[in-house]
């Protein structure tokens, strides 16, 4: 399962870049290689011929009527030709903006520029925007591909702390006796839930400990808490490498979890001027509740059926 | 209202004073049944950095499809072409990208329910089911890719499909619950 949905989610994905991107060159959007007549207007007065060497500031009067008037600077190519760096404003048009952002030039929009002559501080001259292609498939590359595998390792890396902190403290937990108390003490539900691990088995003492924490909205400790269940549970695995029906069933009580505090989202509505932020709180409890006791029924129904029976085997 | 902000009062103090309280109860109760908690601890927290270091490559792998599939826009296509059924529900069309987003990523949802409370407002109908929405999910991608990964698992059997069942469950509640609430 976990294969299609990896399949897709990247084929599905890069098609969806390909596709617009295809879309934006056909229906040239970015204005490749289309010509516009505009004038600048040099700050100051040049010496004629313009230095080849130096940036000169200026302005790109691209349409008085509709306002496009931006501050630029040109650099001089040759007696007849040169590049010019836009600087983004807020008064920029949209597309140009657009243009700019996958430029990846990061302070200035690339435009070409050629003129006949210069005789004073404005000239007529025609622009041609450095080209733009594959916008979308560069963002997956970048943004996508790049970016995010950075962050899994960062994440990863981010937990050991936290996972060290935790599995310290549930050793103790354990060796103290503590964990088996507690398991004891819940030992009706957790037995029905989950029929194959023994009622004192460390597993249920770290899952009972996963699920309150994250009832409570304590990722920080929930996270390493479940990894320690599913280490336990692990230990009762007959065939490595394949879930059990304990942990399945422990996973999707973990992915619906009932939340008595989502605080993140308290905070957005207060920080975003709600009249009354936690009037969520009641519904996001009923929401999660009902979407746990599906889950756990699913998930209980689903492990009698044979294909799912048959990988255990 | 006063036993509801009573209710909130004590779980948000539990929330915050549950972990020091935990930390201090399990080291005191160690000492009282003579177990060498220092000793202990180090033994336990020893296992952490492999446990790390072993989800690399199932984060790796999950983010990086979930990356590609958010970079390259296919979110926006998919919202737009489920509309029709959405629109069934009672949901708005704006809402469908969270509700997609949840599951994946949650950053990713954050960014998409803070923009629409900022265009639409907490306090309206759409800006209290993202809300709901928000709260209610869980990033199971990522819990799934982890879980899993830290024991090695690549045969998921039920847990997948039965933790998508459950999310849309919990998406198809929270449109319902707020459409009766404040409809």
């Amino acid at each position: 399962m976990l294969n299609y949905i990896w399949l897709s989610l990247i084929v599905i994905g890069i098609l969806v870049a390909v596709l617009s991107d295809w879309w934006d060159i056909s229906t040239n959007k970015y204005q490749n290689g289309e010509i516009s007549t505009v004038s600048i207007r040099l700050s100051n007065n040049p010496t004629i011929p313009l230095d080849k060497s130096k940036k000169y500031p200026c302005t790109l009067i691209y349409s008085e009527e509709l306002g496009i008037i931006q501050n630029a600077e040109l650099l001089v190519g040759n007696e007849h030709s040169g590049v010019l760096h836009i600087s983004v404003d807020e008064n920029t048009p949209p597309l140009w903006r657009e243009i700019f952002k996958a430029q990846k030039n990061n302070n200035y929009l690339l435009a070409h520029v050629k003129w006949e002559s210069i005789s004073g501080l404005k000239f007529p001259a025609t622009m041609t925007f450095d080209p733009v292609k594959f916008v979308k498939l560069n963002k997956v590359t970048n943004e996508g591909i790049i970016k995010y595998a950075k962050i899994a390792v960062e994440l990863a890396i981010g937990l050991i702390g936290i996972m060290a902190l935790w599995l310290g403290i549930m050793k103790i937990a354990e060796q103290s006796g503590l964990v088996a108390k507690l398991a004891g003490m819940l030992k009706p539900i957790t037995t029905r839930l989950f029929p194959d691990v023994p009622a004192d088995h460390p597993a249920m003492g770290a899952m009972i400990m996963n699920i309150s924490a994250n009832m409570l909205g304590l990722a920080n400790a929930a996270t390493p808490l479940g990894l320690k269940a599913m280490e336990e549970l692990n230990k009762l695995n007959k065939k490595i490498g394949t879930a059990t029906d304990a942990m399945c069933t422990f996973l999707v009580i973990n992915t619906s979890n009932v939340q008595l505090i989502p605080a993140t989202v308290i905070a957005i509505r207060a920080a975003s001027g709600s009249v009354n932020p936690t009037e969520i709180l009641g519904l996001v409890i009923v929401a999660t509740a009902i979407s746990t006791v599906v889950g756990v029924i699913t998930v209980k129904l689903m492990a009698r059926l044979r294909i799912f029976k048959r990988q255990l085997s | 209202m006063l036993t509801m902000e009573l209710l909130i009062n004590i779980i948000s103090t539990l929330s915050i004073i549950a972990i020091p309280a935990l930390i201090f109860f399990i080291v005191i109760y160690g000492t009282i049944k003579k177990v060498k908690i220092y000793e202990a601890f180090v033994e336990g927290a020893k296992e952490g950095f492999n446990v790390g270091v072993r989800i690399i490559p199932y984060l790796v792998a999950m983010l990086v499809a979930i990356g590609i599939f958010r970079a390259g826009g296919a979110m926006e296509i998919l919202a737009f072409v489920l509309s029709p059924i959405t629109n069934l529900i009672g949901m708005p069309a704006e809402a469908l990208p969270m509700a997609m987003m949840r599951p994946l990523s949650g950053s990713g949802a954050l960014g998409v329910m803070s923009e629409i409370i900022n265009t639409h407002g907490a306090d309206s109908l759409i800006g209290r089911m993202v809300s709901v929405m928000m709260g209610s999910g869980e990033t199971t991608f990522y819990v799934l890719a982890i879980y899993f990964g830290s024991v090695s698992i690549q045969k998921t059997r039920q847990a997948v499909p039965a933790g998508i069942i459950a999310d849309i469950v919990g998406i198809l509640m929270s449109v319902w619950l707020v459409n009766l609430i404040f409809g």
